[in-house]
């Protein structure tokens, strides 16, 4: 299958996760293959095989890569100065859910949170009703919060903590 | 770069997917000219259909569509106008998938989000009637 090509709406974005309870996170070189890894996670309805994952029922999927971040140099005298791009971190995901208190996933990041150093694989799916394209990536549960503000829904808020300097990859399906 | 889409296109499976939703009640375009001797029936305009055009030159650079159509839900009695409305609720808001016929022209939307508006009755005809509004997010 060819990679999708199309402009596309952020509504075809779905979060994914390893359903296992004691999960064994993919290897840097499994996030960024598509065939029996990152599409076991990747539910059906977003062109997996979903046989080991679990929607995310999240808001909205909040920005994804890496941070921004560069050296400055800068020397007395000179006119310009110079920026030299470092390769930082993976950027932390800020997830706001709408609140199920029996949602599996939910109860699942609920015990990730508890736990603190369960590692976990996460997916980013984009789909347009025939082709996938994935963003993987692994990372922690911190910053639990439930807000029940009584202006809308009960929302429940957490951030992934991706691991390491290079635990995501890209994939599609082929 | 995105493509323009053809309108022509959205008429067609909004068509076919109302009908599907809604068989066997009468889905129109526009207006229904049977209305004296139908008890229910719906109507559906298309509008807003518009994909926003960034920076000059390249007349492809453009996003991705999100038309609206409008249902306008008719029966002789409020209940059944609730109950027509609903079906389309319960089929249609937050769906995504394939919209249209999957045979002849039917697309992918990411989303279809449904605002019922208003409801309101017209003494002319003797019809309750429903006005709802669907939102389309269609890969482009």
């Amino acid at each position: 299958m060819a990679l999708i090509n199309k402009v596309l709406p952020g509504y075809v974005a779905t979060l994914w996760m390893q359903a296992d309870p004691d999960p064994v996170a993919l290897t840097d070189t499994q996030l960024g293959t598509w065939t029996g890894q990152v599409a076991d996670i990747v539910g059906t309805s977003a062109g997996g095989t979903g046989t080991e994952g679990y929607l995310v029922p999240v808001e909205a999927i909040p920005a994804f890569g890496a941070d921004d971040a560069f050296a400055a140099y800068s020397i007395a005298g000179a006119r310009t100065g110079a920026k030299i791009t470092t390769q930082n971190q993976v950027t932390s995901l800020t997830i706001t859910a709408a609140w199920n208190p029996a949602n599996a996933a939910q109860l699942q990041v609920r015990d990730d949170g508890y736990n603190g150093t369960t590692i976990r694989t996460y997916v980013i799916a984009v789909y347009d009703g025939t082709d996938t394209v994935a963003y993987a990536f692994n990372g922690r549960v911190g910053g639990l919060q439930w807000d029940m503000s009584p202006s809308a829904e009960g929302k429940f808020i957490f951030t992934i903590h991706p691991t390491g300097g290079n635990s995501y990859g890209w994939s599609n399906n082929t | 770069m995105s493509t323009q889409q053809n309108p022509v296109v959205y008429a067609q499976a909004i068509q076919f997917q109302l009908n599907d939703i809604l068989s066997p009640v009468p889905v129109y375009a526009n207006f229904n000219r049977n209305w004296a001797k139908q008890t229910e029936f719906v109507t559906w305009q298309l509008r807003n259909v518009h994909q926003p055009v960034y920076t000059g030159q390249q007349q492809n650079n453009k996003g991705i569509d999100t038309p609206v159509f409008q249902m306008s839900v008719f029966n002789t009695s409020l209940e059944g106008a609730f109950n027509i409305s609903n079906t389309i609720l319960q089929s249609l808001h937050g769906y995504s998938g394939m919209f249209g016929d999957p045979d002849d022209n039917g697309f992918f939307i990411a989303k279809a989000d449904v605002v019922w508006l208003y409801n309101t009755y017209d003494n002319e005809i003797g019809m309750q009637q429903i006005i709802m509004d669907c939102t389309l997010y269609i890969p482009t």
